[in-house]
């Protein structure tokens, strides 16, 4: 009984930042997030005879993803969903850095913000598949869709992703001037 | 192709995902349509920015051993929800029920060689404590203890070193468990000694969790082929918390 589980805990705990960043990103909430991995964990182990082999870390992606998407229908209602943090929006960027380093730092920011305007659909796909390094092929398993779907959704989100960064630093820019 | 098929393409053709045939149609228009080419450059740049620059979000510390707990306790059999239920005809079910579940756990998962494995690993353990044996190669440095045991035994055991998660390294000596000799390896948390013995599972794997028995707490589990068993005065906890330290190393 014990055999099966460490099994499991080797196979899928090396997962575990993946898994962490993905939920992290899907709900935007450190707590919210991790709660969300430990239950897709639960669900992982329990659902462990289903897994066949081939990609553990694919797999173990789906349930997190689903967890999420479980949690954001029945936290709909509650308050408890902070979309995103104000002091981001509010940081202050010391002087002394040389410059490079305030012009990727700046960057950086402007990629967050606009990561967050995005809707959940584009934001985990551009996760997915920039991050986490998932093929088309293993997208399509993960979120249920068709090749083609996935193709096309992963191009439109990267439109809408360099849109909004691009707003958000022509805004960023305004308010400076 | 024309340039709107193209551009429908060519999220696909920069991430390498298209099909030969098209990755080609593809390749063909782009030398001679510099729109798209720039639009290519474009959708690749922005791609290995977004790489660069993505904030990432490692799982903070705490959350794997939260589920390792979780994950315990779901694979434990669970018997408490019967206690939920205060009527007779329950509690007579659950008597029931448990004396059968004891029958079958004391046999199937206590077979009498772990009995008498864990009886051996025991009496081991406590007289490496009492007879000022507790290791043959007294050293805290992994370069030693290691090369130690070549030519002792015929396999080279893995010595990991734990000291960030606090448990020393004491040494190493050879120790008898089945008729066979296996490593001990030790390791100190405080006051407290843990005997880990490593031998090759030729002749059967064990696999047990954590328990205890004569005032000493013991695990066991089979990884890459050795069978692992380690036992201590400490808490059942904090023995798993070994056990998950030395599983997490060895892994490495």
């Amino acid at each position: 009984m014990g055999e099966e589980r460490r099994r499991f805990e080797e196979i899928f705990l090396p997962f575990l930042d993946a898994a962490y960043n993905l939920a992290r990103w899907i709900v935007q909430h450190d707590q919210d997030a991790q709660d969300i991995v430990q239950e897709a964990y639960m669900r992982a182990f329990k659902g462990y005879h289903g897994f066949r082999g081939g990609n553990g870390r694919a797999w173990l992606l789906t349930i997190v993803r689903n967890t999420a998407y479980t949690w954001i229908n029945r936290h709909a209602a509650d308050e408890k969903l902070v979309p995103y943090e104000e002091e981001k929006h509010a940081a202050i960027i010391s002087f002394n850095q040389p410059g490079s380093e305030i012009v990727i730092e700046k960057r950086k920011e402007y990629l967050q913000s606009a990561l967050e305007r995005l809707s959940t659909e584009f934001r985990e796909i551009i996760i997915l598949y920039e991050l986490e390094g998932l093929s088309y092929k293993e997208l399509a398993l993960t979120l249920g869709l068709p090749v083609g779907t996935v193709m096309s959704r992963l191009s439109r989100a990267r439109r809408r992703l360099q849109q909004e960064f691009a707003q958000v630093r022509n805004s960023e820019a305004a308010n400076e001037l | 192709m024309n340039c709107d098929e193209v551009r429908r393409f060519l999220d696909a053709y920069v991430d390498g995902e298209l099909d030969l045939t098209h990755q080609l149609d593809v390749e063909t228009h782009l030398t001679g349509c510099p729109d798209c080419q720039e639009a290519a450059d474009q959708i690749a740049n922005f791609s290995s920015l977004v790489r660069m620059d993505m904030e990432v979000y490692d799982a903070p510390r705490g959350l794997k051993s939260k589920i390792r707990t979780s994950l315990r306790k779901e694979s434990e059999p669970k018997f408490a929800w019967f206690f939920e239920y205060s009527r007779p005809l329950a509690y007579a079910a659950a008597v029931l029920v448990l004396s059968f579940a004891l029958a079958w756990a004391w046999v199937t998962l206590s077979p009498s060689k772990d009995q008498d494995l864990v009886a051996e690993a025991i009496s081991n353990h406590s007289r490496s404590l009492m007879v000022s044996h507790l290791v043959d190669c007294r050293s805290s440095d992994l370069q030693t203890v290691r090369p130690w045991f070549n030519g002792k035994l015929d396999y080279s055991p893995p010595v990991v070193e734990l000291n960030q998660a606090g448990y020393t390294l004491v040494g190493g000596r050879v120790d008898i468990l089945e008729n066979r000799p296996v490593a001990a390896i030790v390791y100190q948390r405080g006051k407290q000694i843990i005997n880990l013995f490593v031998w090759p599972a030729t002749r059967r794997k064990i696999d047990m969790d954590v328990r205890s028995e004569r005032g000493y707490q013991f695990c066991g589990w089979n990884q890459a082929g050795l069978n692992y068993l380690c036992i201590s005065e400490m808490s059942g906890d904090d023995l798993e918390k070994f056990e998950d330290q030395v599983r997490e190393h060895l892994s490495l």
